[in-house]
């Protein structure tokens, strides 16, 4: 290059690499942190759910779960033009029932779903449905407690909270841009790929710290590219609209219900508008289930039901191909006389589209077994503690000893606040959270926003003390707080339910068991780290590299050891 | 002038080189990867429009890490824009005479 004007000088490839690894890491890893956790906790939304509801917590399975479902729906919807059944599980013993409260709009009622009035509802009007929980063995109607649930932190891993969805999905799609771009320049910057697997140095200062960071981020580093690739897709037709336009130029909506498989599933047929009396629901599911070789029932759909010409299908409770999107099998009946139906076999789908499917419902953790969802799990929280270490790495390199007069620099101050109250405090937040799930009454107006309220309040107070305190200090107190909150879980659960630990690990529900048990784990690994940084304040472990001094103020201590 | 390479923070300048590939990597990388987005869908050989959106949604977003990369990785400033404008055009190019 003959242009070459004095702030263009060349740069050294590892420099720049380091440089913005370093950099976007930091500016947005705060975020990506509770985009991390809240994702990871995701995974076991059905279960945190469950632990929320301790209302629940009593029921089991029943065999005449579909017979009590039916009762209720003849009783409650004789006129509803769908019905849909979701049966009790291993992840969710309460029997739902559901119905669309809308009369003829549904796509369900059209001869063609593509001729004049009675298209599908306009964009973004769904069908009114409306929806009760039962008891699987009496059929009676739950009265559950409004709670946000695990749906608040699913909708806060890819949305975030309090701005409108749109800036919050592109928020997050930057996000993981930036996350893919730290990644790349990640491996770039890393010296010693293969040698550094298996290597970690404890009680080393910043050289631990850089292993600890390398190894998580090493071990899961194909997860790392999937999840974070797959969660840019799922957001790919917003992020990037214009490449979808061009090929689908008239229909807003045309790609995102192809990938879906939306628009040619089944058409049920249009009523006869003659009465005839439902079928018994239950040989059906038996029926489908023995087709599937075990392969539990998790849905029926009733479509037009009382009407001669009702169908029933019957679907299968986990997908079983991840390159159809972990589609799951389906089964339709003649309604009347519960004969099987002839349904068109699913359309295979393309090498691209198989990618894209396979990807996606990794993220979205369809078809994964028990096993499977643990990994995921796992994989994730490595994904949220790389991000962890590496802000704390962030300010571990810049740390100097500083004389009592020397004011710490203020970008520096912040990265510290915003380390302790974004990891601890998220933490704390989390901890609060579920609390407040618990404890707040049931009476209480607003209920599921009173405990968003306690989540964001816990943490506003973790950012206001993470700014008064020193930052030692504040990570000791914060760390050892959210370990308390969230390991007294259990507790709280046995108190305010019916199924203390002691009982749920006996007898289940395997769920709350599940949950109490990684409460207390979580929580006492807040506990054991606390209590590390703690000694490490005060002087007992050299977390600095030697010639360091950690704190002026504890000189005197680290000296006399 | 000297010729070795000066470390990031302490050249003169260093804020206006940084500043301008954060411009190119933030707009720059988007704009070409969209362009070649675009590009691949409507002159891809794809049987379907959704394999066609599909496909050239993935290219795109790899795309745009590669380039966001780039812009850091080059040695200067101007190459790092040439690189991102040269492909950029000749996409712009291809699309504006295909109609």
């Amino acid at each position: 290059m003959s242009f070459n004007p004095p702030f263009d000088r060349p740069r050294p490839l590892r420099q720049s690499m380091a440089w913005l690894h370093t950099w976007t890491g930091l500016l947005l890893g705060w975020l990506l942190f509770v985009i991390f956790a809240s994702g990871s906790l995701s995974f076991f939304r059905n279960e945190i759910n469950f632990w929320m509801h301790p209302e629940l917590h009593h029921l089991r399975d029943d065999a005449r779960a579909i017979i009590h479902a039916r009762r209720v729906l003849e009783r409650e919807a004789p006129d509803s033009r769908q019905w849909t059944i979701t049966l009790p599980g291993p992840r969710d013993p309460t029997l739902f029932v559901a119905w669309r409260a809308d009369v003829l709009s549904s796509r369900y009622s059209s001869p063609s779903p593509r001729s004049g009035a009675s298209r599908r509802p306009a964009h973004g009007s769904r069908p009114e449905m409306k929806r009760l929980g039962l008891d699987p063995s009496t059929g009676e109607i739950l009265k559950m407690r409004e709670s946000s649930g695990a749906t608040f932190l699913f909708r806060l891993h890819f949305q975030l909270h309090g701005v409108s969805w749109f800036v919050g999905r592109w928020t997050v799609g930057i996000a993981a841009m930036v996350m893919l771009v730290a990644l790349v320049t990640g491996v770039i910057i890393h010296r010693n790929f293969f040698k550094d697997f298996f290597t970690f140095r404890p009680n080393r200062g910043k050289r631990s710290w850089l292993d600890a960071h390398a190894l998580v981020g090493v071990v899961s580093l194909p997860f790392h590219f999937a999840i974070t690739f797959s969660g840019l897709l799922l957001l790919g037709a917003m992020l990037m609209p214009s490449v979808v336009r061009s090929v689908y130029p008239d229909d807003a909506t045309g790609f995102t219900m192809g990938i879906r498989g939306g628009r040619d599933r089944f058409n049920i047929a249009p009523p006869s508008r003659k009465p005839a009396p439902l079928g018994d629901l239950a040989p059906m599911v038996d029926a489908a289930q023995e087709e599937w070789r075990g392969g539990r029932a998790g849905s029926v759909v009733v479509a037009n039901p009382g009407d001669a010409g009702a169908t029933v299908e019957v679907i299968q409770a986990q997908g079983y191909s991840l390159a159809n999107r972990g589609i799951a099998r389906r089964l339709l009946f003649d309604g009347i006389t519960g004969k099987r139906l002839e349904t068109p076999p699913a359309k295979a789908s393309s090498a691209i589209v198989s990618v894209w499917n396979s990807l996606v419902t990794l993220h979205l953790g369809r078809f994964a077994t028990p096993v499977q969802r643990w990994l995921l799990f796992l994989a994730g929280i490595s994904g949220a503690l790389m991000i962890a270490t590496g802000l704390i790495l962030w300010r571990i390199s810049r740390f100097k000893a500083r004389g009592p007069g020397e004011a710490i620099p203020v970008g520096c101050r912040c990265v510290e606040i915003l380390n302790v109250s974004g990891i601890s405090g998220w933490l704390i937040a989390l901890g609060a959270y579920f609390w407040a799930g618990r404890l707040l009454p049931d009476t209480l107006f607003a209920r599921s926003e009173w405990e968003i309220r306690v989540f964001f309040l816990a943490w506003a107070a973790s950012l206001i003390h993470a700014t008064l305190r020193k930052h030692l200090s504040a990570w000791v107190e914060q760390l050892s707080f959210s370990g308390a909150l969230i390991a007294l879980l259990p507790l709280v659960n046995g108190l305010t339910g019916v199924s203390p630990l002691f009982r749920s690990l006996a007898s289940g529900p395997w769920q709350v068991a599940g949950f109490d048990l990684c409460a207390l784990f979580a929580g006492a690994l807040l506990l054991f780290a606390a209590r590390k940084v703690h000694l490490h304040n005060f002087g007992s472990i050299a977390l600095h590299e030697p010639g360091e001094r950690p704190l002026p103020a504890t000189d005197e201590r680290s000296r006399r050891r | 002038m000297e010729k070795r390479a000066t470390p990031l923070h302490s050249d003169k300048g260093s804020a206006l080189n940084l500043g301008l590939r954060v411009v190119f990597a933030i707009f720059g990388a988007y704009g070409f990867s969209v362009l070649a987005g675009v590009a691949f869908a409507r002159g891809g050989p794809f049987s379907s429009p959704l394999d066609a959106a599909a496909f050239s949604l993935m290219l795109g977003f790899i795309l745009n890490v590669c380039a966001i990369v780039w812009v850091f990785a080059a040695a200067t400033v101007s190459r790092a824009a040439l690189g991102l404008l040269f492909p950029a055009m000749a996409l712009a190019a291809w699309l504006h005479f295909s109609g």
